[in-house]
């Protein structure tokens, strides 16, 4: 090991350690020797093709960046923000401007410096050697980032930056004493409208029994980690949610069990009700369909049902309500949905954006796609893996691609045949 | 790009990712850190990777793999992980610093066009064939291909050296290799030391002849 003799030599120190914990961390769940995701998988599909797809590590050069496959609705464009940083997942924007973005396989927290001067925007790795840091989210001046199992926290990051430099983060783990699985381990983070900090934690596995305080939930915190509660139970593996700009309401995605079919359980969009509602596992999948060795008749009589069908192994991951200006009024406290693309089923679906309308009793949605051409049906292959929407304050749309390690803005223009 | 007015930032933690992005060069000194290949042409850095693994890629050196015929994906991921400090070596994680992806996967492009050479020695036929119905127990060859030369970021396994493997699956048994993949950890619980040698004997002289 090099010596490490810069002043933030304690922060790498901190995370030098997640590589190595890792194996300890993971949970025995899984069925003997079998890789996590193979786990209920059954033996007359033992030598099934079907396995996740890995995500590039490296750098995609910018004339790889699939944006001419992309199609939009009339008056729509898209246009790449920023690239170059693989495995980009979610995204949390500062409050001057910086876009942080996790990833999971590749370690990275990045941040692209608001400097838009018509050129290329610039990034930083502002943290690395983490355990699939996924989660990111930004407070009163504060980042928060969410790895496997560890919470950090960069005040006055955006400071920092200007100044060239990043701050030490906190690491407040202990704080919420989050499990330390790695199997549907890596989060999603949002802080609330009550200033709670709302963190899911997946289930340990494909399907198995759960304590239902503990996983398959979402929980919040207050901000310093404590105050827990249980929000959400029965979700199976949540990572995006937002609430509701008028109600304050949750929203939010899950998805299902693999290995019990190609056309199902669904994915799904949900609406939390009450704080501690159940919605369904492991007994309890998709639309009210029992699980065939842990569910019976009664499964599914207590348990919330989805807002919406999102399609089989579809990955809905980072979703987001459409407040802003530039987008026409149909888009006003719509959902837009990331679908990162399926693995579990041999025609693949997802790779898209789908926008979610609410009913108007406020308790159902109904889906539609808004961003396409990724996925192309006809060779059944995909070119990028859309994971997170964020709304910019001129109201137009960021979206991150996994695959290709870019960030897409959508804007909008009235098109001409239309009379304003 | 501009790259002129800002305060110079603290490479050890902070890459500028936009410039290698855009294949631009930035003027910066490689640090302590850096491995010693950073910056070095591409001969060269064959050279610094051939004292170990040798120069076609062909290890002669005890515990140390041969990256002949790797596939591509394989040494990228690897290397990357070495880089990030996400799987700890000490001999790897060092030489792995600060070499760009473009580097990194022009010295994987060159050691999977390398021919594989042969093993030394010969097998022998009993732990070969035991070897084989535990690969096959263990189902091997659905993601490391039937003649086990390996696809994407799963490893050649046909012909790599004996120690090597047996000393890799040992380390995912025992969970002293991270990475961010995991799946070897879950497929090597519990399998015991002779099984190892087996499975290795037999990928090591899987086309030797008998």
């Amino acid at each position: 090991m090099p010596m490490l003799k810069h002043p933030l030599a304690s922060a790498i120190a901190l995370t030098l350690g997640a590589g190595l914990a890792l194996g300890l961390a993971t949970s025995a769940i899984a069925d003997d020797h079998e890789p996590a995701w193979a786990q209920g998988r059954s033996s007359d599909m033992a030598d099934s093709p079907l396995a996740p797809h890995a995500t590039p590590l490296t750098v995609t050069a910018v004339e790889d960046i699939p944006i001419d496959h992309i199609r939009l609705p009339d008056g729509f464009s898209a246009e790449i923000w920023a690239h170059g940083m693989p495995g980009a997942r979610m995204m949390a924007r500062g409050d001057d401007g910086t876009l942080f973005i996790g990833t999971r396989g590749i370690g990275r927290v990045y941040a692209v410096l608001d400097n838009d001067d018509g050129e290329d925007r610039e990034h930083v790795i502002i943290a690395e050697g983490l355990t699939q840091p996924n989660g990111v989210a930004f407070k009163d001046g504060s980042l928060y980032v969410a790895a496997i199992n560890r919470i950090f926290r960069y005040d006055d990051i955006e400071s920092h930056l200007a100044n060239g430099d990043v701050p030490e983060p906190e690491e407040l783990t202990d704080a919420f004493g989050l499990p330390d699985d790695e199997h549907h381990g890596w989060k999603f983070l949002a802080f609330g409208p009550d200033g709670r900090l709302y963190v899911p934690v997946g289930a340990p596995c494909n399907g198995c029994d759960v304590d239902e305080d503990t996983h398959a939930t979402i929980h919040s915190f207050e901000p310093d980690g404590s105050d827990m509660r249980v929000e959400a139970r029965g979700v199976r593996n949540s990572v995006g949610f937002d609430f509701h700009p008028e109600t304050d309401e949750l929203w939010f995605t899950n998805n299902a069990q693999d290995w019990l079919g190609e056309h199902g359980p669904q994915d799904t969009l949900n609406r939390l009700v009450e704080s501690g509602d159940h919605y369904g596992f492991p007994f309890c999948h998709g639309h009210g369909i029992a699980d065939p060795e842990r569910g019976d008749q009664g499964s599914c009589n207590d348990i919330v049902m989805p807002a919406a069908m999102l399609g089989a192994h579809s990955a809905p991951l980072g979703m987001r309500f459409y407040t802003g200006e530039m987008f026409p009024e149909e888009y006003q406290n719509a959902m837009f949905i990331a679908r990162r693309g399926s693995w579990n089923r041999t025609l693949s679906v997802g790779y898209d954006i789908q926008v979610a309308h609410i009913s108007d009793d406020g308790e159902r949605a109904a889906i539609s796609p808004f961003i396409v051409g990724l996925l192309d049906p006809r060779e059944n292959d995909f070119a990028g893996r859309p994971v997170d929407v964020l709304q910019m304050p001129d109201g137009a749309l960021l979206v991150a691609d996994e695959y290709n390690g870019a960030i897409y803005r959508i804007s909008y223009e009235t098109p001409d045949y239309v009379e304003e | 790009m501009r790259l002129t007015t800002r305060a110079p930032w603290r490479r050890a933690l902070v890459n500028w990712g936009g410039a290698a992005a855009l294949g631009l060069s930035i003027a910066l000194p490689a640090t302590a850190e850096d491995a010693p290949a950073v910056g070095l042409p591409f001969e060269e850095q064959v050279q610094v990777c051939g004292a170990c693994h040798g120069n076609d890629g062909n290890s002669q050196q005890a515990g140390t793999p041969s990256l002949a015929g790797q596939p591509e994906l394989t040494i990228v991921n690897q290397m990357i992980y070495f880089r990030e400090r996400l799987r700890q070596n000490e001999v790897m994680t060092p030489q792995a610093r600060g070499l760009p992806d473009a580097e990194i996967q022009a010295l994987a492009a060159y050691y999977h066009e390398q021919p594989v050479a042969a093993p030394e020695g010969g097998p022998d036929p009993e732990l070969k064939a035991r070897g084989q119905q535990l690969a096959a127990q263990q189902r091997c060859a659905s993601c490391h291909q039937s003649d086990y030369r390996g696809r994407e970021q799963m490893p050649r396994l046909a012909g790599q050296r004996e120690d090597y493997l047996i000393a890799a699956m040992i380390a995912y048994r025992d969970r002293t290799r991270g990475g961010p993949d995991t799946t070897m950890i879950d497929v090597m619980r519990g399998i015991d030391d002779d099984d190892i040698d087996a499975m290795a004997h037999f990928f090591t002289y899987l086309h030797a002849e008998e």
